[in-house]
């Protein structure tokens, strides 16, 4: 059906070279290139991560909550940031662009340009003073214009790096004077206290060696400006949903107060109006759906209702409501039923102004029954698509990267992060419209796709520390160095910083104070080693800014002293101290000699520890040989990983065998055969058909897993497991299925018609029914690919036999993203779309007509309001797809099932492919239902995700975990019970019964068991119970003047 | 008491959510009174109710524990295990006397950073009303909470809310959240008023009168909790004084 059947599945593969490069460039600093680049620098490779801002972080920075948990944003995309930031092996280059590649897959040559931030990046502490001297103001594009920032700023507070940069375009220096000179204002460079502000600097340009190249930069949000009619610009209250998202945002424009930007006065009445930008065919619009917005749409009005209250009227007028993912239908329920969103199904022609006073807006509508609405509204959100910028479409040029006519980066549905160029990859928006976490599992498996590529140059450019060996201090009596921070004027403009030092010397146990204008500068680094040494220092504790962003540069120090990086302490008197006490001088110095005194004592208290490396072993085990298992197992053996596969049948292909054509148009038979010899004949991959699993134990790097396979038994030994299981298509007990033999369902009726061609010639009508046991009280969910499925079926009838009626009776439309194409195909070739409601379901009925059989189906027209009688031939039924029993499974390997029976991840948004279970990853339709491009792409990912577990060799555990103390312990289980990680279990111990273990490798060191202890028998190394209670103790004490 | 008090407060906050609230509350700039002092655990589940007591004990007037949104928790649930505890700690000090407002929990994000500093603005205030604490002169039902707070039986029922009313028991029965609730309460009120007659008879043997006395229980109720305290082998009868019996602690 489509004009070119694109497969870059091999394309991909060759590497001309064969000494790859063991560095990936990552072009985009939003959530899928930061991931991307996580997952390389995790699995052994160095990555240039080239970001066109100031900071990383993207457009899931400016979001205020995410769907459908609620999730805050930047709460859970912040840690991955500051990783990103400091991981040795990724090179963040921000304000960089790439200007040309040379070269081919496996050695390419990569030009970058940098611009000047006129700001040194290693001198910048992030005061925020040049922002706070700097006379000019600008919109500030992160809030989307809805406040000012200065031309010296930093994007966010939250932004990685957090460096300051100055705005060329908008600084005052660089504005020529009326004599055409520049130079003027420069009060940023005078205040500046680190003398961080360099307006010599000029751009550079980098010429970067690497291996493959993975493009990340996201999509640009559609400019509503073209809707005259809705005038967005010229109406105040009229906005877009990112800069809603922004007004929601607790650190945007109005500090998370819910007010509208004309009178910043809260709105009682809200509108969301859907498909602005997209599913439209006026020029400067998109056909494409945008895949994201109903979601977010539905999101914004529930997180508004949270922020206003009861009272708040929310409105989302739309087509069809595209809730299509995991737990998305659910979260459309609740907002309609709990939140009272109302939902209207209309597309808005025009916006009007009600009132200049107001700034009221009304819209105008005909709902679908022909009825006629009016309301006002104080605020209307326009729902923006999204859209392929034209910086992008120049960045594909310049690496010869194919585009579609939409401008998205063209995929084959079998290779779904391959472009056109081999050792180029893509993930994310810049190849179609997705949300969060199918970008995050694209961005793994394009790093999975760069891991196979450059397999052989793994660990051969990444970089690795060398310390000096540690004193051992475990002995001594503590000796405690104490370094108080000026932070240029940040601390000591308010803290006395000379009286905290001397109150220092003071306190028990303190052998050496001092204190430093810059405790993060190299030189305060180099000065804290030499007191160490000097004074046979043995802790540390610093009193400065805050441990979040610096402990783990003073933990560096430590190490580069010889003493373990555990025994430091941290005061924070800047974050939590003088920054928020600023009219307050003396009481913020009391406050700081008592946050010093605190941490003093438990640094006394501070044990060196160990991080623990355990051994594993670096086998895979793959459970599932249908499409998504095959793909994983391919991937893990191309990266030089053997991996058992377990099929439960006795041939390797799974549902996708009964599947003749993807959307796209690609053969999927073909590939199967060909995928599962590839799998077949592959060196490191073992396949085990017929094969059953009956028992599994072990954790992370050491799994066992007992096969029955030909009648005997396996025991196989593996590190990792990544759940592949599949899913099933309901059979369903209404509209005559089973009873009548025209009644069929999913691929059956191709299946007929292809085995006995004359019985479609003979055919007049034939009707496709939606919905068929999904989005029903039992089974709230989408099954999400049916929509597709059944359009591109009535699409190949209808070109097969134009004159045949082909009648699609639905309750929404999901064609989502770029699948709207075929729903507009459809319609031009003449398919009949009906609408139903679940309350009145269409009837089928056996019937003859004109002595021929048939089948005849009422359904209520709601466009006509009344009843049609249609007769048909054939009648095809797309069913819910619906999990298979993954219950033994499921307690197997100790990971959660969601109310629908599915697989329940990590983390809906940010970890998709991986269980809270360490070692244990999920893809394919055993995680939901999801077309064969999403499935391939899960399913890298998650070798992606177990390769880098695999690669180390060894799990290396932050030694921050529980201990339990067998005397004490009498085996009562209740930490067991309370792990929300199962890292803690009951074990048998000779003579004494049940005694609680602590599983190390598991424990994410929360505490949780700790303190749920009923005997008092477990501790949290370095939060131990005595830590805390001298914390406790020294910041009771009154302090001695 | 007079306008000058200034009270200290300890002040829990884990390391992802609120104590990333607190530092932008910092980076914002947002003022907040300077009387909180900080202690950073990973998670608000760390904290134990000891802790807290502990606290106050020792001469904070107040503790504010914070932690991150339900649903937020980077640890999936510890959050829930705060608020139970949290709940639990301040219907202690209700029965002590002392009044649940010592102890407030709230929930703050990492982009919170003004709803951190109103919190600690109004919850501040608020122990500025409450006046200084004087542990000094709530030694003995401080003592009595402490001593509950380790009590293995609280400590299993807390422990095991979830289990019971969320999942199931071992007899596959499933608990009534609110009668589990109900049951948690009276557990409290026993386990406190015997710690309280544990921590009363320390300094040595006392009689059933000197005991309701120094705790201010009704004397059938200190009778009751001695019983419960002989059939557990805590405390042992003396002797008579006259016609009230005198009671002393058992050896552990």
């Amino acid at each position: 059906m489509s004009a070119e059947i694109i497969d870059f599945s091999k394309k991909s593969g060759g590497i001309g070279n064969s000494h790859p490069q063991g560095a990936v460039l990552v072009v985009g600093g939003g959530i899928a290139g930061v991931q991307a680049a996580l997952d390389l620098a995790n699995t052994g490779f160095f990555v240039y991560l080239v970001e066109n801002s100031p900071a990383i972080g993207g457009v899931m920075a400016q979001l205020d909550k995410t769907f459908p948990t609620n999730d805050c944003s930047m709460c859970i995309l912040s840690p991955k940031l500051v990783e990103c930031g400091r991981h040795l092996n990724i090179q963040l280059l921000t304000m960089a662009e790439v200007e040309a590649l040379a070269g081919k897959a496996g050695n390419f040559t990569v030009t970058v340009r940098q611009r000047p931030r006129y700001v040194a990046l290693e001198k910048c502490i992030a005061c925020g003073v040049c922002a706070e001297k700097c006379p000019y103001q600008v919109d500030d594009e992160f809030n989307q214009g809805l406040n000012k920032r200065k031309a010296a700023y930093v994007k966010y507070p939250q932004a990685v790096p957090l460096k300051y940069a100055i705005d060329p375009e908008r600084c005052i220096y660089f504005k020529p004077d009326k004599h055409g000179k520049i130079g003027r204002c420069r009060a940023c460079e005078k205040f500046c206290p680190a003398g961080a502000v360099d307006f010599e600097q000029v751009g550079q340009e980098h010429k970067l060696d690497v291996g493959a190249v993975i493009l990340a930069p996201g999509f640009k949000a559609y400019d509503p400006t073209h809707y005259e009619s809705y005038g967005y610009g010229k109406f105040k209250n009229v906005i877009t949903s990112l800069e809603f998202e922004r007004i929601l945002s607790a650190s945007g424009p109005y500090e998370g107060h819910l007010v509208r930007p004309s009178d910043h006065q809260p709105p009682r009445k809200i509108a969301w109006l859907q498909c602005v930008g997209s599913r439209d065919t006026r020029p400067g619009t998109h056909g494409y759906c945008s895949g994201v917005c109903c979601m977010y749409a539905i999101k914004e009005a529930v997180i508004a209702q949270e922020h206003a209250g009861p009272d708040l009227e929310t409105a989302i007028f739309f087509m069809d409501m595209r809730t299509y993912g995991k737990d998305f239908e659910r979260y459309y329920n609740r907002a309609r039923e709990e939140a009272g969103v109302r939902f209207i199904r209309s597309r808005i022609h025009s916006i009007s102004l009600a009132d200049p006073a107001s700034q009221d807006l009304r819209l105008e509508w005909v709902a679908e029954n022909g009825d006629k609405g009016n309301e006002l509204f104080n605020l209307v959100v326009l729902s923006i698509g999204l859209e392929v910028g034209d910086n992008l479409r120049r960045l594909a040029q310049k690496l010869g990267v194919a585009l579609d006519a939409d401008g998205f980066v063209q995929t084959g549905s079998f290779a779904p992060v391959a472009t056109s160029q081999p050792g180029i990859y893509v993930c994310g928006a810049m190849s179609g419209p997705k949300d969060i976490p199918y970008s995050v599992m694209e961005a793994s498996a394009a790093a999975a796709a760069s891991a196979s590529l450059l397999s052989p140059a793994r660990q051969t450019l990444v970089k690795e520390k060398i310390y000096p060996p540690e004193t051992p201090v475990a002995d001594q009596e503590p000796r405690i160095g104490v370094f108080v921070c000026h932070c240029g004027v940040n601390i000591a403009g308010v803290v006395d910083v000379p009286a905290v030092r001397d109150y220092a010397q003071t306190l028990p146990h303190v052998a050496y104070v001092a204190d430093n204008l810059f405790s993060c500068s190299e030189d305060t680094q180099k000065s804290i080693v030499q007191a160490v040494q000097e004074h046979q220092l043995n802790r540390v504790v610093v009193a400065a800014c805050t441990p979040r962003t610096h402990e783990p540069l003073f933990q560096e120090t430590m190490r580069a002293a010889g003493l373990n990086p555990y025994l430091f302490e941290f005061a924070n008197i800047r974050d939590q101290d003088s920054w928020v006490h600023q009219q307050e001088p003396e009481r913020a110095t009391e406050k700081a000699k008592d946050l010093v005194r605190m941490a003093v004592a438990k640094a006394a208290l501070l044990e060196p520890l160990q991080p623990v490396h355990l051994e594993i072993s670096q086998h895979a085990l793959v459970i599932g040989g249908g499409l998504a298992g095959m793909n994983a197992a391919l991937n893990l053996a191309d990266q030089g990983l053997f991996t058992y596969l377990v099929e439960q049948k006795e041939e390797l292909g799974g549902h996708a065998r009964k599947v003749s054509h993807t959307w796209k148009g690609e053969a999927v038979g073909a590939y199967i055969d060909d995928l599962s010899q590839r799998v077949l004949n592959h060196d490191c991959i073992e396949v085990l058909t017929g094969a059953e699993i009956s028992q599994v134990s072990g954790f992370v790097g050491n799994f066992e897993t007992t096969v029955q396979c030909d009648g005997r038994e396996r025991q196989l030994q593996h590190g990792v497991a990544i759940l592949a299981t599949g899913a099933h298509s309901l059979q369903p007990e209404e509209y005559l299925y089973g009873q009548n033999d025209r009644v069929s369902r999913w691929h059956d009726l191709e299946k007929r018609f292809a085995e006995q061609p004359q019985l479609l010639e003979e055919a007049e009508s034939i009707a496709f029914i939606q919905c068929v046991g999904s989005r029903e009280p039992r089974r709230p969910y989408c099954s999400k690919i049916c929509c597709s499925a059944s359009v591109a079926q009535a699409i190949a009838l209808k070109q097969r036999q134009p004159e045949l009626n082909v009648y699609i009776l639905y309750r929404d439309l999901r064609t989502y993203g770029r699948r709207e194409e075929l729903y507009r195909r459809a319609r031009e070739l003449g398919v009949l779309f009906i609408r139903y409601h679940r309350e009145n379901k269409p009837i089928v009925e056996s019937t003859m007509i004109n002595g021929r059989e048939k089948l005849l189906i009422t359904v209520k027209d709601h466009i006509l309001d009344r009843d049609l009688k249609i007769p048909v031939d054939y009648l095809n039924l797309a069913t819910a797809i619906i999990p298979r029993g993954l219950d033994t499974l499921a307690k197997f390997f100790k990971v959660p099932l969601n109310h629908d029976g599915f697989f329940l991840e990590a983390h809906m948004k940010l970890r998709p492919v991986d269980f809270a279970t360490d070692g244990v990853f999920v893809c394919g339709l055993a995680h939901y239902p999801k077309p064969i491009e999403e499935s391939i792409a899960q399913a890298q990912a998650a070798a992606a995700r177990a390769a880098s577990v695999l690669t180390k060799g060894y799990v290396e555990v932050e030694p921050i975990v529980s201990v339990v103390d067998e005397d004490l312990c009498i085996g009562c289980g209740l930490c067991e019970a309370s792990c929300a990680f199962r890292a803690i279990r009951l074990i048998q111990v000779p003579g004494k019964g049940y005694r609680a273990e602590n599983i190390t490798a598991s424990c994410k060191g929360c505490g949780v068991c700790a303190a749920a202890c009923p005997q008092r028998a477990i501790d949290m190394i370095h939060f131990r119970d005595r830590q805390i209670l001298a914390a406790i103790h020294a910041g009771a004490q009154a302090q001695a003047v | 008491m007079d306008n000058l008090f200034e009270p200290k407060i300890l002040t829990f906050l884990c390391n992802w959510c609120s104590y990333a609230g607190a530092d932008l509350a910092g980076v914002s700039r947002f003022q907040y009174p300077p009387n909180i002092r900080v202690i950073r655990t990973m998670c608000s589940g760390r904290v134990d109710p000891t802790q807290v007591i502990e606290g106050l004990r020792s001469g904070f007037d107040s503790v504010f524990v914070f932690g991150c949104h339900f649903g937020d928790c980077h640890y999936l649930e510890g959050n829930y295990h705060t608020a139970r505890r949290m709940q639990l700690v301040r219907q202690l000090l209700e029965l002590a006397g002392i009044g649940p407002d010592r102890l407030q929990l709230r929930w703050v994000s990492a982009a919170e950073g003004q709803l951190f500093a109103d919190y600690v603005t109004e919850l501040t205030e608020l122990t500025r009303e409450l006046g200084p604490l004087r542990a000094s002169r709530w030694q003995l039902p401080l003592a009595a909470v402490q001593r509950a707070c380790n009590s293995p039986r609280l400590r299993w029922l807390l422990g095991m809310d979830r289990q019971l009313t969320e999942k199931q028991n071992v007899y596959e029965q499933r608990l009534d959240a609110d009668a589990f609730q109900d049951l948690l309460r009276q557990c409290a009120k026993l386990e406190y008023q015997q710690a309280l007659l544990v921590e009363a008879l320390q300094d040595g043997p006392k009689t059933v009168r000197q005991m309701a006395a120094l705790t201010g229980l009704p004397v059938y109720c200190v009778s009751l909790r001695l019983n419960d305290l002989e059939r557990t082998g805590q405390a042992d009868l003396l002797e008579y004084e006259g016609t009230s019996p005198k009671f002393r602690l058992m050896a552990a």
